[in-house]
């Protein structure tokens, strides 16, 4: 079920009256079943999937944890990662690794005789994989002991809320909270509700009309200007922030009316001043999850090789969570692009400091922001192109920006847009997107959104009122998928 | 050498580590009371420690560590067994 679709505008209210009706004894049963609802929407069967790795994982957790010996607890542990993983690689990833094999037989004349498979994604596979996995390796670590209630074990996996695009839970925040009665809170209500609009808003105003302009412009790359390829690439990055930060709200102002708190998974990444920083504010539960599960443990075993250990597990890290994204050397190039940006901040962190402190603070911090967020949109190409030839035809096309805006500037007659594209729908697009950045300038400035909650009644109202009416103005004409669905 | 040089010592290595003279840690610091201490970082101030008392930590105890405290004490009873 989508968010963004008039089936969840049924489905959230009548479970979350039908949540606080019920007896506390109850309620883990009504969250499992309305979740099995939710994720059936998208193929059924599916959920066999879900069944199979909540089952291995639930024992694997207890196993490991009554193991007498490291050794077994090891083993364990590995036929829980290998179950989740191999999920993972069938589903997601047997068709590229088998056309890659494919590609490296042609080379040598030879055929491969294994066929493709033809079946969808499993819709948020690599979310709740890999929330699995936590599971598993935090009992493993010592860190949380195994949950004996299976219902309650199953619900972890299965929350609706975050099911299928995060953000990505650990055990310790999210299990008690299964186990706690939830007292009906009207403020507590209110937030999450006021959460969930304000997700809206992104998604349906401000990510759906963007991608109207960047599908139409990745569409159809042979056909349009150099001008309209670059503000396509910037309205990504704009569209992909609103689109997924969209989801987190949502999510987790539904978790919130409910009485559960999910953890933050973005931190106004625009403002980064690092590509370090920036994956500090971006999908931070999937980089956490990175760096405990992966990057720690490959630095901590190369450790003595000092520098060269921490470039090697970036390397590896960010390699792989590119690949996490989707199966496709795009995700792979778009990962590896940032591993080698990490690496150089780590390799110059000492001269980079060193020069913050001979240049001025206005000047060095927004020429950081600037060339971070230049950085993030470039790597986007790869993520936003359907292929690497496409992505490369995009970077071929974008010096071609300057002899346009000269001819434009001379003859005043090439038009900018052709085919699809119209400026009306760009005038917009960009509106929105100076509407985002206010928002957000003036959050950080005076915490407007905490400061709503105490304004008066007609205050309040009237920005929800309006947040609504600008919703229905605005509203894109189609209803975009939520991007992260597919990884 | 007891906790307390344990620590003087420590600080210096982060200090080092850190590229900042102005760290000052105690036995209850956790990283983010320190600016810069972060995963990145983490694991070459574990590294440098090691080094520096010529100690090797098993990778369960640099999970473990929870504060400067806990770091001391288990440098401590590697170094006085």
């Amino acid at each position: 079920m989508l968010f963004n679709s008039f089936e969840f505008l049924v489905f959230f209210p009548v479970v979350t009256v039908l949540f606080f009706i019920l007896p506390h004894r109850f309620r883990w049963q009504l969250l499992l079943a309305a979740s099995c609802f939710f994720y059936m929407f998208f193929k059924p069967e599916y959920i066999l999937i879900l069944a199979f790795t909540i089952v291995v994982d639930y024992y694997a957790g207890i196993l490991i944890e009554s193991a007498a010996t490291s050794k077994l607890k090891k083993r364990y542990l590995m036929i829980s990662l290998v179950a989740n993983i191999g999920v993972l690689a069938v589903f997601k990833y047997y068709n590229f690794i088998n056309d890659n094999i494919t590609g490296l037989a042609g080379l040598f004349g030879w055929t491969n005789p294994i066929p493709a498979l033809t079946m969808l994604l499993p819709v948020g596979l690599s979310f709740h994989t890999f929330q699995a996995m936590s599971y598993t390796l935090e009992i493993a670590r010592g860190n949380y002991r195994a949950e004996k209630h299976f219902g309650i074990y199953a619900l972890y996996v299965m929350f609706y809320p975050q099911l299928v695009a995060g953000p990505i839970e650990r055990p310790q925040n999210m299990i008690h909270q299964f186990h706690e009665k939830k007292e009906f809170c009207y403020t507590r209500v209110v937030d999450g509700l006021r959460l969930m609009l304000w997700g809206f808003f992104k998604k349906i105003v401000i990510a759906d009309n963007l991608a109207t302009y960047t599908d139409s412009v990745y569409g159809n790359l042979h056909v349009q200007t150099s001008i309209a390829i670059v503000i396509a690439v910037f309205f990504f990055a704009f569209q992909i922030y609103c689109d997924f930060s969209a989801y987190t709200d949502i999510a987790r102002g539904a978790a919130r009316v409910m009485g559960f708190e999910l953890v933050k998974n973005f931190n106004y990444p625009f403002r980064s001043r690092s590509v370090t920083d920036f994956w500090r504010r971006w999908h931070m539960s999937l980089t956490t999850w990175f760096n405990d599960y992966l990057f720690t443990p490959l630095v901590i075993r190369n450790r003595d090789s000092i520098k060269w250990g921490v470039v090697f597990a970036l390397m590896v890290t960010f390699s792989l969570s590119g690949l996490w994204h989707g199966a496709a050397w795009t995700y792979v190039v778009f990962g590896v692009m940032h591993g080698i940006a990490m690496s150089y901040e780590f390799l110059t962190k000492k001269s980079r400091k060193r020069l913050s402190k001979k240049v001025p603070a206005f000047i060095y911090n927004p020429m950081c922001q600037a060339l971070t967020f230049l950085f993030v949109c470039f790597t986007w190409i790869f993520f936003r192109a359907g292929s690497m030839q496409d992505a490369f035809y995009v970077l071929r096309r974008i010096p071609g920006v300057f002899t346009e805006l000269s001819n434009f500037a001379v003859t005043n007659s090439k038009p900018i847009f052709d085919g699809t594209l119209n400026r009306l729908g760009l005038i917009y697009c960009g509106m929105f997107v100076i509407l985002l950045e206010t928002i957000h300038y003036l959050d950080n400035k005076f915490q407007i959104f905490s400061r709503l909650r105490t304004q008066r009644a007609l205050v309040r109202w009237s920005v929800y009122y309006l947040t609504v009416l600008v919703m229905m103005f605005f509203a894109s004409a189609t209803a975009h998928k939520f991007i992260y669905f597919q990884f | 050498m007891n906790q307390e040089q344990l620590l003087k010592e420590v600080n210096e290595i982060f200090k080092d580590v850190l590229d900042n003279e102005d760290v000052v840690i105690n036995f209850d610091t956790v990283a983010s009371d320190v600016d810069d201490w972060d995963s990145l970082n983490h694991i070459q101030l574990i590294a440098a420690i090691e080094k520096a008392f010529r100690i090797k930590f098993t990778s369960t105890e640099i999970y473990q560590f929870k504060n400067v405290g806990e770091m001391i004490s288990s440098i401590n009873s590697k170094l006085n067994p």
